[in-house]
């Protein structure tokens, strides 16, 4: 970062004053351009939740002439959408959950622990990194249905976490790795059982780890698609993004109760982006440089 | 800490016998087994499951299945669906990859040689990339919108008029709309990666490069994009698994039409397994997603085993 401030610096002190401050000028050009495109659509979308149909057909592009809060009202009573949102809570949740939680103990067990047969569960944990869900969704589906939990919150929970598991265990382990050992090991000469050790000792140390899994596993639960589609087929249990898709077939033109939608829907995800910009940025940047 | 080490001090006299059993050793399989029994359980099995359900027959309510042999197999090699669909997938993977690459690298070069705003601009970029792909595909449809879009509305209002048009009812607009879809989506995710990548690089060597005469393109070309090989790679194994199993935005915008012009592999799975029951041919089909993807994966770790010889 500094050093790339250096360098602009050197070659802006070799340029004519005019030249340097043009030049600066179309760098914030494009860079503006990019960040309206970047932003329009969703903007756009948004204001037109706030119009009535007449505004909408007239100027898509035009700011709403009031806070017309018709069709939210009627997308979240009538259209359902406290539904599909209490839905998505349940279901988000406790998959969150689950995965951090098993991710950090087995994470923990794979980088820290020596036992027979550690190489073999780390490679086939591995594999579910390589393999889309679409390898194993339809033997699943019947599998459910013979526990008798398709169509309810818990087929998409449990196969959520088996399906977060190995990127949170890998993570995990990467994390644990870097950890000094001498602090558990001298719990141990201390006397501690090897649950001590990891209670006490490691997990206070894995905040930054398991908030970067916790963010990530929580978008992707939230957004998840493919699996609610396949395994829940009642509408009292869809989740936002089933809901927004069924609305969407339900409604074809009316888009003001579909940007209606597509606000209740985004304003989750958009709202805890914002609060934690930095640490999705830069957990992405970690996970580039190591990968 | 300090109160920690106190504490635990008095704890381990409490030590069940159990807890004495159980060492360093056998801690393992205990921290390991919830993990490992839901992953067996809704990964491993249903995953070799699949592979007994490509040799047979079945609609998914008979209470036998039928044995069929390597019969979905040979079928696959036959069905032009496949083909043409992995056809799309091939467009989808070459300029889903492209094109966010040729945006995103200029930008991240732009973001790091402006002073401010870096973080505002990134934060921008990187916005359409946490929302869902219903959500990109919802938002798109009505930028699409033959009578409400916003595209056309722009278009008409520009006096281009005839360009207008309904641009997903297109057989030969529909995949490259989708795909600027999905390129929006995804645009700033390789912006924030290039600038972690552009972070690590030595500018040194672009100094020595500038000294021997290197002009700007050349600096890029020769000292700045092999330093960014890490990155590039990850951005291509990334779009190269993505390519072959998208699914969400296509099945939103298009549900593969019109006519079957926008059909991936992975759509077609779904139709062939869950709107016309063919169970047995619709696992075969998602084999194929599998074996693509653990080839690419294959070679993804192969390479980076390499490189870091290499380093």
């Amino acid at each position: 970062m500094s050093a790339a401030g250096q360098t602009s610096a050197i070659n802006a002190s070799k340029e004519p004053r005019v030249r340097r401050l043009s030049m600066s000028f179309l760098q914030y050009l494009v860079l503006t351009i990019a960040a309206v495109l970047a932003l329009a659509p969703l903007v756009l979308m948004w204001s037109s939740a706030f119009k009535s149909k007449a505004e909408i057909a007239v100027n898509p592009l035009a700011f709403p002439e009031s806070l017309n809060l018709t069709n939210l009202v009627e997308a979240w009573t009538t259209g359902r959408y406290s539904t599909y949102a209490l839905n998505s809570v349940i279901v988000t949740l406790p998959t969150v959950a689950g995965v951090v939680a098993l991710s950090t103990l087995a994470g923990y067990a794979l980088a820290r622990l020596d036992f027979w047969g550690r190489r073999v569960f780390f490679y086939v944990l591995l594999l579910g990194l390589m393999v889309p869900f679409q390898s194993f969704m339809i033997p699943l589906y019947f599998d459910l249905q013979s526990y008798g939990i398709l169509n309810t919150y818990l087929a998409v929970i449990l196969p959520g976490i088996a399906l977060g598991l190995p990127f949170g265990v890998y993570l995990m382990q990467a994390f644990f790795r870097g950890l000094p050992s001498e602090i558990s090991d001298s719990a141990r000469v201390d006397g501690c059982n090897e649950f001590q050790v990891f209670w006490h000792i490691i997990l206070p140390l894995t905040a930054p780890g398991v908030s970067s899994l916790t963010i990530f596993q929580m978008l992707w639960t939230w957004n998840a698609f493919l699996m609610p589609l396949i395994y829940l087929n009642t509408d009292a249990l869809r989740t936002l993004p089933l809901g927004l898709m069924f609305f969407q077939s339900r409604y074809t033109s009316d888009y003001g109760l579909i940007s209606a939608g597509v606000l209740i829907t985004s304003l989750p995800v958009i709202v805890v982006y914002l609060l934690l910009q930095r640490r999705f940025l830069l957990g992405l940047t970690a996970g580039a440089l190591k990968g | 800490m300090q109160r920690d080490s106190v504490r635990l001090a008095v704890r381990p006299a409490e030590n069940s016998r159990f807890w004495r059993w159980i060492d360093k050793n056998k801690a393992g399989y205990l921290f390991i087994l919830p993990a490992l029994l839901i992953y067996a359980i809704f990964f491993i099995k249903p995953f070799i499951t699949s592979i007994y359900y490509t040799l047979t027959r079945w609609n998914g309510y008979d209470p036998v299945k039928k044995f069929v042999g390597l019969e979905n197999y040979v079928h696959l090699f036959h069905d032009p669906m496949v083909w043409l669909s992995l056809s799309h997938n091939l467009i989808w993977i070459a300029i889903g990859t492209l094109a966010p690459i040729v945006i995103g690298l200029p930008l991240a070069l732009l973001l790091t040689r402006v002073r401010h705003g870096r973080l505002f601009f990134q934060t921008a970029y990187f916005l359409p990339y946490v929302l869902s792909g219903v959500l990109v595909g919802v938002i798109w449809g009505w930028i699409y919108n033959p009578i409400f879009g916003l595209l056309n509305y722009v278009l008409n209002s520009i006096g281009l008029s005839a360009l207008a048009r309904g641009w997903l009812g297109d057989p030969h607009l529909a995949l490259y709309a989708v795909l600027v879809a999905a390129v929006w989506g995804y645009f700033g995710f390789c912006v924030v990666i290039f600038m972690a990548g552009l972070q690590n690089i030595n500018y040194d060597l672009i100094e020595a490069a500038k000294i021997d005469g290197a002009n700007a393109l050349q600096q890029f070309v020769y000292v700045i994009i092999p330093q960014l090989r890490n990155v590039l790679n990850m951005i291509i194994v990334y779009n190269l698994i993505g390519g072959f199993n998208v699914f969400d935005i296509v099945r939103i915008m298009t549900v593969g039409g019109p006519a079957n012009h926008t059909e991936m592999i992975a759509t077609y799975t779904f139709t062939t397994s869950f709107t016309q029951n063919n169970i047995g041919y619709g696992t075969t089909l998602s084999m194929v997603m599998t074996v693509l993807s653990l080839i690419v994966s294959y070679f993804y770790i192969t390479l980076r085993d390499r490189q870091a010889v290499d380093e």
